[in-house]
């Protein structure tokens, strides 16, 4: 799915900008880092693409789907192509591994079979079959976040937004989880990932989008995390 | 069938998760259910009382001599809410009055065997309590019809009663439904609040907010439904009691048999429960999805 941004701006009551004037294109199939200082409104960006914040002006497509005014209904749809890996892994702590990557496609009212095998295969994949029983947790950090990336990615999304999925992880088992967004990637998802991981981002590199104070002030097709001292 | 089962495994989940609230809600939903079963027995048993009374009730309307009755009852006939005319005779009337004081005063009337001085009447009818006093009053102006009698006060009384009890059960339903339409309510929104995390990443992955809401409605289904079954069952076990300590208190007065009775009260009762759980669960998490599906 490609996803265009035009002229997109988002100001929070009273008058806080977090958005402003953002014209974007993301191809089908490329990898993005958005990279800038904390609250410089990479996330604001990213919860546009889900529609959790709705822009004050411009228009945002992604796909066929234009998000300016969309149903309860095609909003649900939209969404069900869209995997979301939050820095705090976002589980739920009652489920465990298996329960937790299943729930996704439980709620999207696939058969139990088809749950049980696609989650068997996901979990393998992320190498956290042998911890299926476990709850949250009693994972680490890592495993965590790999079950995160496991449930982001079990109904094979077009869309893999990040915001931060190496935050809270030690660079041993960040690279883990970049290797496995990458690999991910590789299959033709598309994956926007905000982050400030200077390592990672010099280390694998993609396209990268500064942000400051709600402007994109560079874009790069295969870019550093940091150049010159500027984003 | 994936989200079938997922549906009512989750309903399930909410009703063990949280199982002193849904004991708790059950209870007070059986109790209202149980208070609205009982004000709709009390008022078709009031209201079965009262038909009864009504038929009973009669005026009296005493004619002048050489009076034809024919043409007064005809003319009586024609009145609103008359049901039944009956013309009695001087010896119907001797009759009647004998069979009443005879067995205290033997022989007393009887003097009056050749020389009957009682009038022609004609006694009427009506369909209800508080049409008696209409038909009175249109009674005594018609030609011919020297004295109107009939009981008044009784006759206020139950239309009164009718009155009262029609309106009591009323606000009696209204004030029931209400109070368990609230606690269903709070209840499931105590439920959604406690999945909130989860609902919110259920929209995030691109559930709708039907399948959001569905394990919620068949949760507060179950509650409703236990409670208000309950109160049926309960309702059924103590109409037997409360009408044998009834009747012997009052043994005129003729209640309603449970037969079949309780039994379609229960039915009613049960899917009342079940269809106002569903729209308090509706309402509950309605709004909650729809503001959590509002973009900032």
């Amino acid at each position: 799915m490609d996803i265009r941004f035009s002229g997109v701006s988002k100001i929070f009551y009273p008058d806080i900008t977090a958005l402003e004037d953002v014209y974007l294109e993301i191809p089908k199939g490329e990898f993005v880092y958005l990279v800038g200082p904390t609250g410089s409104g990479k996330t604001t960006l990213l919860r546009c693409i889900t529609r959790e914040v709705a822009p004050t002006r411009g228009q945002i497509t992604v796909g066929s789907f234009s998000l300016r005014k969309i149903s309860r209904v095609d909003l649900s749809i939209f969404r069900r192509d869209i995997g979301i890996i939050f820095q705090d892994f976002c589980l739920l702590p009652h489920l465990n591994v298996f329960e937790n990557v299943a729930f996704v496609l439980e709620v999207l009212g696939a058969p139990p079979r088809e749950v049980k095998e696609r989650t068997g295969e996901i979990l393998d994949q992320v190498n956290l079959w042998r911890r299926r029983f476990l709850y949250p947790p009693q994972l680490s950090g890592g495993e965590q976040q790999r079950v995160a990336v496991a449930r982001a990615i079990v109904n094979a999304p077009s869309v893999l937004l990040a915001d931060e999925p190496t935050g809270n992880l030690d660079l041993h088992t960040a690279e883990e989880i970049m290797q496995l967004i990458i690999s991910i990637n590789a299959l033709g998802t598309t994956v926007i990932m905000a982050t400030h991981n200077q390592y990672l981002v010099d280390a694998y590199r993609q396209r990268v989008i500064g942000i400051r104070s709600g402007r994109i002030v560079r874009d790069e097709k295969r870019g550093r995390y940091n150049l010159d001292g500027e984003l | 069938m994936g989200s079938f089962k997922y549906t009512f495994r989750d309903a399930a989940r909410l009703v063990i998760r949280h199982w002193g609230l849904s004991l708790l809600t059950v209870l007070t939903s059986m109790s209202v259910f149980y208070l609205i079963g009982a004000s709709v027995l009390l008022v078709l048993n009031t209201r079965h009382i009262v038909n009864i009374m009504e038929g009973e009730l009669t005026i009296q309307a005493f004619l002048a001599p050489e009076t034809s009755a024919d043409v007064v009852a005809k003319k009586a006939a024609a009145l609103p809410h008359v049901t039944k005319i009956a013309i009695i005779t001087p010896e119907i009337a001797l009759g009647r009055l004998q069979v009443r004081v005879e067995p205290r005063m033997p022989n007393v009337l009887g003097f009056l065997a050749d020389d009957n001085p009682l009038p022609w009447s004609i006694e009427v009818s009506v369909d209800r309590a508080d049409g008696v006093k209409g038909v009175a009053e249109a009674l005594s102006v018609i030609e011919g019809v020297a004295d109107v009698v009939y009981a008044v006060e009784l006759a206020q009384k139950l239309a009164n009663f009718s009155r009262f009890a029609g309106q009591f059960s009323v606000v009696m339903l209204l004030v029931a439904i209400t109070a368990s339409a609230v606690v269903l309510f709070n209840t499931i929104r105590i439920s959604v609040y406690s999945k909130e995390e989860e609902i919110g990443i259920m929209l995030m992955v691109g559930a709708t907010p039907t399948f959001v809401a569905m394990p919620f409605v068949i949760q507060g289904i179950i509650l409703g439904g236990m409670g208000s079954l309950g109160a049926s069952v309960l309702l059924s076990l103590s109409y037997n009691g409360i009408m044998a300590r009834l009747k012997d208190l009052l043994p005129f007065l003729p209640f309603l048999e449970r037969g079949m009775l309780v039994a379609k009260l229960g039915v009613i009762l049960v899917g009342s429960g079940a269809t106002l759980s569903l729209i308090a669960s509706l309402l509950a998490v309605e709004a909650f999805t729809r503001r959590a599906m509002k973009p900032l």
